[in-house]
Parts: C-alpha cells; structure tokens; sequence
C-alpha cells in the first residue's frame, strides 16, 4: 500500500476513482439538489393560485404535500442524471484537463508523476461532478416545467385546479424521476 | 264650473298628443361595448334627442342594417333609445345606419314588407349613426401558448446537449 492508503484500504487514487462512478453525493451538492428541487417544485403556486384561481388558504395542504413530494422526486432526478453524465463529462474533459493541469504544474519539479496524476484525477473529478450537477439542474428544470405548464394549460385544463395541480405536478416530476433511472 | 275647466285641458292634450312632430332637431350619442374578451355579445346603444318644433313624439322604430325593426324605447321626454346585440365574432367595425321612423312611416314599412317591396323607398323619419370602433378581443396568442413554447425550446436545447454528452 502506498502512503496515500485510507482507512479502507483504498488508496486516495483509487477513492477517487470510485468517487467518480460513485452515485452518492456530497452533502453540499444534496442541499443544492433539494434547495433547487424546492424552489422549481413551489414556483407552479403561484400559476396555480393567481392564474388558475386556487385559494392559497384552503389548499394549503395539497400545495405543501404535493411540493414535498416532488421537491423529493426531482432531487431523485438531479442525483441519478448527475450520475449518468458525470463519467461520460469525465472523460469529455479529461483531455483538456490534464492539459490544462500540467502546463500549471510544468514549473513543479519536486511533484512526483504519481502526485501529478491524483492531482488530475481529482481535478477531472471536480470540472465532471461540476458540470454534471449545474446541466442535471437545468435539464430537469426545463423538462419539469414544459411538462407542468403543457399538462395544465392543455391536457388537464378540463379539470378543477386542485386535480389539475396534483396530477400536473406528481405528473411531471414523476416522470423526470423514472426517466432519469434509465441509463441514457 | 269645473266642466268649462276640464274641456280647454281635454282639448290641449288631444291636439298635442295627436300631431305630429315637424322639424325635428335630432341629436345622438352611442355607446358599443370595446371589450370583448369575458364577453359573447357587443351591445349597441343609441340615445337620440328629438326636439320637435310643434307637435310630440309618441312613439319611434328603427330599422337596423340587418332589416330588423325594433321599437325604440322611451327613457325621458324627448329622449329615446335603441339598442340591439351582435355576435362579437361577426360585429364588425363602423359605421351603421339606423333609420328611424314615426307611427306614421312604420305603417308605410309594414305595408311594403307586406307586399314584398324594398323597404328603403320608405322614406324615414330620420336617420343616426352608430359608430362602433370594434372591441378587443385579448391578445392575438395567448401568454400560455408563448410559454409553452419557450419552454419547448429551452427544453430541445437541454435534451439535445444531454445527447451530445452521452453520445
């Protein structure tokens, strides 16, 4: 084992190797994901309040219910698309990464190559997961509300507003959560 | 006593109600409804002034453009009104001319619609114009169809760079 060994017996190489197909997700990026999924669930309200005349007062219930449940939906998203594009991001930036990485380091020759290569790794690491969790956000963002504002302008528009709300809403993040399981 | 009273006031009233009004100075204003948008129906509404020099009006009817006839409604003294709906989709912008006629002229308008002849060689008592400047009928596409599709777009563009990314 080399120096950099972990208590799990992994080196800090390997770790963040793992960290890399890892489906787990910082705490930070677990408050993002649920502060977004938060806001972009709670934002049909107020369409639902002052466009389709809901009274905020007495559907107060439904509103936080049906928020809580796709605020949790949509994090679920984020997390998986975050997953599925964070490798394939990986190795789209790895080039220009390691380029990028060792003109800085060029100057740096007391840096072992085996130091140098963590330092990429953990760099390419950073750029992926990134990119990976600012485009999961807005990919889910947009198709969330296309499908929210398509599904209650035209396919539900028949209904009452509190149906038209629940099924719009669970609909919508609903369908981003099981997409987003798939593997493309 | 009171029978020399009542026979000057009886003879008054019968000459004044029964002849007919001559030189009459007409003046008008409409009203047409300008917004459409919670509405069916564009209302139109004439309010006409007729100061006869000798003689009272007891009752009018207007022809509307459509060859309609309708009473005129009495609302105070030498103050009338006429007023009829059109379908907003069909009401179009403009002028319209609303002839108008006295007891007089209404029999002659029954008479030729009776015999199948042209009712404007009836000659009208007079005639106003009812301007309608065509009501607002909400904005040509509606804001959801504009969200929806900027949504769309925004959409496209993140399931087409989800592509390239996974490609």
């Amino acid at each position: 084992m080399s120096k950099s060994s972990s208590k799990g017996g992994f080196t800090k190489e390997e770790e963040l190797l793992l960290q890399d197909f890892s489906r787990n997700v910082s705490t930070k990026s677990s408050a993002l994901f649920y502060g977004n999924a938060f806001i972009v669930s709670a934002v049909p309200i107020w369409l639902f309040w002052r466009i389709h005349m809901m009274d905020i007062y007495s559907s107060l219930i439904l509103f936080i219910g049906v928020t809580a449940a796709s605020t949790y939906l949509l994090a679920m998203a984020y997390r998986n698309t975050k997953f599925t594009l964070k490798h394939k991001i990986a190795i789209k930036r790895e080039e220009a990464v390691t380029r990028d990485l060792l003109k800085k380091l060029s100057d740096d020759k007391k840096m072992s190559k085996k130091e140098k290569d963590e330092r990429i790794l953990w760099q390419k690491n950073e750029v992926a997961d990134f990119e990976a969790t600012t485009y999961s956000i807005f990919h889910n963002n947009a198709l969330f509300l296309t499908i929210v504002i398509l599904a209650s302008f035209y396919f539900l528009r028949s209904l009452t507003p509190a149906v038209n709300y629940t099924l719009s809403i669970g609909t919508a993040s609903g369908l981003l959560a099981l997409l987003s399981t798939g593997s493309n | 006593m009171s029978k020399i009273f009542v026979l000057p006031v009886l003879l008054t009233f019968l000459v004044g109600f029964g002849s007919a009004c001559s030189n009459p100075q007409v003046t008008s204003k409409s009203f047409t409804t300008k917004d459409a948008t919670i509405v069916s129906h564009i209302g139109f509404i004439s309010e006409i002034t007729v100061k006869c020099t000798t003689g009272v009006l007891s009752s009018l009817y207007a022809e509307l453009e459509d060859g309609s006839i309708i009473p005129v409604a009495v609302v105070a003294p030498e103050t009338f009104q006429v007023s009829w709906i059109e379908e907003s989709k069909s009401a179009r912008s403009g002028q319209r001319l609303i002839r108008i006629f006295d007891e007089e002229g209404y029999t002659a308008l029954r008479k030729a619609i009776r015999n199948n002849e042209p009712t404007g060689s009836v000659p009208e008592f007079f005639s106003v114009y009812v301007h309608h400047s065509g009501a607002y009928n909400g904005p040509w596409v509606k804001s959801e169809f504009i969200a929806v599709v900027l949504s769309i777009l925004v959409s496209q563009f993140a399931l087409t760079t989800k592509s390239k990314i996974v490609s």
